[in-house]
């Protein structure tokens, strides 16, 4: 569940269709990260559209759910599936609440824990910070038109679910357009972000726990 | 026999369900898919809303059980036993060969052998309708499930009952093509 809300955060920088191109090794890894943690900095607040679309490869399907986000720096995250069922999650520093089409939930101590790890991943990426995250390795590929940052976890919790994410980095304005999870079980989630509008204002009731 | 046979769930390609849990004191949600395979297997996955996988089991057209994945905080041996006599409830694969029938007062009970004890099919007399399913223990019941609401031969509603502990799920079915 972390690793979606992660995904998610990434993936609301940009919604562009990814084109089957070779990547190769970056030429200057460092200029790269300096360049795109810049760049998400500057993103103050964000408002999408998503669609994230769950491949569960040994059956040949995938769920496709979609709905809204919402970010504002430095750690309030909001989203709210609407199809094909409602659910709320909102994390607002180390406060987090979850609404499904039942109940409002309190995240019990343990998950709080991961609540918390998934926050501070996602933080890491919309900001930026995420390839000098301690929780992942990372290697950097390009193409004509994309970054390819593969993060591999080294965290162990986060490693008992994904073997990698990947992050697919616009080179026009160093957005995130996609972002792919792949599952230790070989599935994969990937989430696309549309209509988005960056630096909008948004308050901070948008992200009430209360 | 015809009469358990309008109320086995009739999966024909895909369902999905919006499925609430309770555990002891942990509430969760997410989404059921049951999907029927080439083979003639179903498929079993849940997952939460976001993606994040729980489990993904298999039965085949004899009710037989295969578990292709469980989440490992989850993977415990009485819990996927649980979870695979739940599901053999519902999906009445057994509910097909040897049926015996008896009634109590204005109930009709279709009792179904499983690989231990036994599954109670029970509906009123004239079998209009499926009231409930029980699997009992020692003279109790041990899980009671309810599907209500049929279209299209599938349950809209069901609901899983475990008495021994507090284990509840409740799902009601989305009328939606989930693949687009």
């Amino acid at each position: 569940m972390r690793k979606i809300i992660l995904m998610l955060m990434l993936g609301l920088l940009g919604g562009l269709t990814v084109q089957a191109q070779q990547y190769k090794e970056l030429a200057n890894p460092a200029a790269f990260r300096e360049t795109f943690s810049k760049a998400a900095q500057q993103i103050k607040t964000i408002q999408s559209d998503f669609v994230q679309e769950k491949e569960l490869s040994m059956l040949a399907d995938k769920i496709t759910s979609k709905g809204k986000f919402w970010f504002k720096q430095a750690d309030k995250v909001k989203m709210e599936y609407l199809q094909p069922t409602y659910y709320l999650v909102i994390i607002n520093g180390k406060n987090i609440k979850i609404k499904d089409s039942k109940q409002v939930s309190k995240v019990s101590t343990s998950q709080s824990k991961i609540f918390q790890k998934i926050s501070k991943i996602t933080a890491d990426c919309v900001q930026g910070n995420i390839l000098n995250s301690s929780s992942f390795t990372s290697k950097v590929q390009e193409n004509n038109l994309f970054y390819k940052v593969v993060l591999t976890p080294k965290d162990k919790d986060i490693a008992t679910y994904f073997s990698n994410i990947e992050l697919l980095v616009d080179k026009k304005d160093y957005s995130v357009s996609k972002i792919v999870m792949q599952d230790t079980s070989g599935d994969h989630t990937t989430m696309t972000f549309i209509h988005k509008s960056l630096n909008v204002p948004l308050a901070d009731e948008v992200f009430s726990v209360n | 026999m015809a009469c358990l046979d309008q109320f086995r769930p009739s999966i024909k390609d895909k369902v999905l369900y919006n499925t609430s849990v309770d555990v002891l004191n942990h509430h969760f949600s997410g989404l059921l898919l049951f999907k029927k395979m080439e083979n003639e297997d179903i498929r079993i996955v849940f997952t939460n809303e976001m993606g994040f996988k729980f489990f993904d089991f298999a039965f085949d057209k004899e009710g037989r059980f295969t578990k292709y994945f469980v989440t490992p905080k989850m993977d415990k041996k009485a819990v996927v036993k649980t979870l695979q006599k739940d599901f053999s409830m519902i999906l009445m694969l057994q509910a097909k060969g040897d049926i015996k029938q008896f009634k109590n007062g204005d109930e009709l009970i279709s009792s179904v052998n499983w690989t231990k004890g036994k599954f109670y099919y029970i509906t009123d007399s004239n079998c209009t309708e499926l009231k409930r399913i029980e699997n009992v223990g020692k003279g109790k019941p041990v899980v009671v499930i309810t599907m209500k609401d049929y279209q299209d031969q599938l349950p809209g509603t069901i609901v899983i009952d475990h008495k021994k502990f507090k284990f509840n799920i409740s799902s009601q079915r989305i009328i939606e093509n989930v693949s687009k």
